[in-house]
């Protein structure tokens, strides 16, 4: 054992040694030495400064109460505000009260002096929470003036007051569906306020980010405040009188694509937000955005215009429409039969199904799909707001389809689809997508597709005018506006069959039809007659109604004298191929 | 001479730095007065914007639809309310009945040939 390795030197020996080198260096051998003491030294500079840098760079706040309330409360949002720059939404400061239980003394007194003056809070929940390892918790959000005294004044250590924002809708419903809400900690949960955190607007609510409330800019919507609540009080009229299970409308202006006004019934308080996964709140959807109708007779201006701008027809075509158009196992009839052969004119004011089925089968079914597809009815529409809905399209589509789309049954749209449809035809033929933000004329000429000539445009305009003197938008004929307009009374399917008395009305109209600017549409769905309405429930009775009082109204609000004289020459471009020159003038015969 | 001199610098030392003190404290007392002014801005505005929602709750449209409805006896717009100015006629102007008496007995006042257009003469509608 001892012999296994005697040439070691022991640890005595080589400290003796190594005092020896010391204390006579040899100096060949000290530039290696000092090399090696350089870059040894090097190194622990280096690393020093690198931990430097690293220190320098990261911004990670020591966890402080701070940092866990600021993270934990409600961070605050910009103001929503309608065109003329009145307040839609705002943040206003509430306090909340919070616990940090390892300070709290005694737990069990804590909870009990505290939900003697919160009788809302749940004791024991909260003693639940106390216990935790949670550092912070909230004991409630957004409590008043006086229950903060009272906790105050309990003078228990642990507890505490941190301020919070609070949305405030000043309004109420008016407009709830386009502005949506938001939840405790003030994230949108709908509407456009979840568009503004989609869009980075608000606080991003992350450690190391906070905001500046003052620094964020409030948001202009294109909604116009009197303007809806017009709306929204017609809406409500309406519903009233005709009983009917939900309303909606909405006005936009054709040259921009900004919606002035969207109210669908029944609505909800912003600030009291519904829960929309129980089933009660089901009717309180956006209509205008989610739902998806069949648009009955309104859809009979896209099969028109599709008509005249193939060259196929022109507005002195005669359709012929004096039998029922038969289809294989169906027969399609006139809701007002006239058994005769019609003008062009005359199958829109007489809105016959039979003269717009002809007249979408001399299109055919590939020109027909492709048509809708172009305007837009197709496809889901994605606005700001993250509410929408995918059209339904029949599976197979033949030459039956083409028929019954033709005059609005068999394609379920959203409102909003048929309106910037409708939209496009009356504008010039510029299809553009409804914004709910400001937007110029020029911005939206530049984001806008051409889908109609000029002519068949203002051949639309035509018809729609002539349909408000001689059709059924009648009522909608608000003397000093020049209104065109157009009625669509859809029948609801019960039990997969049409049904005769339970309709889903939809009304259009523009003014001033000889160059719209506003474009209203009224829904309603399953209304019934008014008493002195001789049981009539179609279109013209509830929807047109409301939309000629909607017209009479807003028009001044927006700043609209109504005119003394119609326009001189309303429709230069069809009076000058021989038709049109006076849309109040058309025969009705 | 140097003690002098010595003395002078202790004395403009400890002055020196007396002073140097006394903006320190200064500057601590503003820099507090500036910290309560920011809260007192961050609470006023917090209060504006109570103000402002509270404003905007209490002119809301329907509650000044049913203001207006109960206290004001307006009329929707309306295009018979709306006139041409052609319609309009003309300006009625107040009639001077001794004037015109004493232009009957012919002693008007033909002096001021606007008096006669105006008072004299009134054209009627």
């Amino acid at each position: 054992m001892t012999e296994a390795k005697p040439q070691k030197p022991t640890l005595r020996q080589r400290l003796l040694n190594g005092a020896a080198a010391m204390l006579s260096p040899r100096l060949d051998k000290g530039a290696g030495r000092v090399r090696q003491l350089a870059l040894i030294l090097g190194l622990a500079y280096l690393a020093l400064a690198g931990k430097l840098v690293h220190l320098g760079l990261s911004h990670e706040p020591p966890p402080t109460l701070k940092a866990a309330a600021d993270q934990a409360a409600a961070g605050s949002r910009p103001d929503l505000l309608d065109r003329n720059g009145a307040i839609l939404a705002t943040d206003v400061k509430t306090m909340s009260v919070f616990a940090e239980p390892r300070n709290i003394i005694d737990k069990d007194e804590a909870v009990e002096l505290i939900t003697a003056v919160l009788p809302d809070v749940d004791a024991h929940e909260l003693r639940d929470r106390m216990n935790s390892k949670k550092g912070f918790i909230w004991i409630k959000r957004q409590i008043t003036a006086k229950e903060q005294n009272e906790i105050y004044h309990l003078g228990l250590p642990g507890i505490g007051f941190w301020p919070e924002n609070k949305r405030i809708y000043p309004n109420g419903p008016l407009g709830a569906h386009v502005l949506g809400f938001v939840d405790k900690d003030n994230i949108g949960i709908a509407g456009m306020e979840k568009y503004l955190d989609t869009q980075g607007l608000t606080d991003p609510h992350v450690p190391g980010f906070a905001v500046d409330p003052a620094a964020l800019k409030p948001v202009r919507l294109s909604l116009d405040l009197k303007a809806t609540h017009a709306l929204r009080d017609e809406l409500v009229q309406g519903l009233d009188k005709y009983k009917a299970k939900a309303a909606a409308g909405a006005i936009i202006d054709v040259n921009t694509g900004e919606m002035i006004a969207l109210e669908s019934l029944p609505d909800y308080d912003p600030n009291d937000p519904p829960d929309m996964t129980k089933p009660e709140n089901k009717p309180k959807i956006n209509r205008i955005n989610v739902g998806t109708y069949e648009m009955g007779s309104t859809f009979k201006a896209l099969t028109i215009s599709m008509a005249l701008d193939s060259g196929k027809v022109t507005l002195g075509s005669h359709i012929d429409a004096r039998d029922s158009l038969r289809s294989g196992r169906f027969t399609i009839h006139d809701f007002h039969a006239t058994h005769r052969v019609l003008t062009v004119p005359e199958v829109f004011t007489h809105s016959s199904n039979i003269g717009t089925a002809r007249m979408a089968l001399m299109v055919g079914v590939p020109g027909h799909q492709a048509f809708l597809r172009k305007m837009g009815q197709l496809d889901r529409l994605e606005t700001e707001l993250p509410e929408n809905a995918k059209p339904q399209i029949p599976k197979r589509w033949g030459e039956l389809n083409t028929m019954t789309i033709a005059f609005g049954q068999g394609l379920n749209v959203a409102p909003l689809q048929a309106l910037m449809g409708v939209a496009a035809l009356v504008n010039g033929g510029h299809l553009m997508k409804p914004t709910f933000l400001m937007r110029d004329e020029e911005t939206a000429m530049a984001n806008s597709q051409k889908v109609v000539s000029d002519q068949t445009s203002e051949s639309m305009r035509y018809l729609m005018r002539s349909n408000a003197t001689h059709g059924s938008a009648g009522f909608a004929n608000i003397e000093g506006y020049y209104v065109g307009g157009k009625t669509g009374t859809a029948q609801k399917i019960v039990n997969r069959h049409y049904s005769n008395d339970k309709v889903f009305t939809t009304f259009m109209a523009m003014t001033p039809a000889d160059k719209p600017q506003y474009l209203y549409l009224v829904i309603y769905d399953q209304p019934e007659a008014a008493p002195g309405d001789y049981g009539y429930h179609t279109a013209a009775y509830n929807a047109g109604r409301v939309a000629g009082a909607l017209i009479r109204r807003v028009e001044p609000l927006e700043g609209h004298a109504p005119l003394l004289a119609p326009p001189a020459h309303p429709f230069p471009l069809i009076a000058r191929l021989g038709y049109g020159a006076d849309a109040d003038k058309v025969g009705k015969e | 001479m140097w003690r002098l001199l010595h003395l002078f610098a202790i004395a403009a030392l400890i002055g020196s730095a007396a002073y140097v003190y006394r903006i320190k404290y200064q500057v601590i007392l503003e820099s507090e007065e500036i910290v309560k002014i920011k809260h007192q801005m961050n609470k006023t505005r917090d209060e504006i914007g109570v103000l402002r929602a509270e404003y905007e709750h209490l002119a809301r449209p329907d509650r000044v639809q049913e203001l207006a409805d109960k206290l004001l006896q307006m009329q929707p717009l309306a295009l018979n309310q709306i006139a041409r100015p052609d319609e309009i006629p003309e300006k009625n102007v107040s009639a001077d009945s001794l004037g015109r008496k004493l232009e009957s007995l012919g002693l008007g006042l033909s002096a001021s040939p606007a008096n006669g257009a105006a008072g004299a003469s009134p054209s009627m509608r």
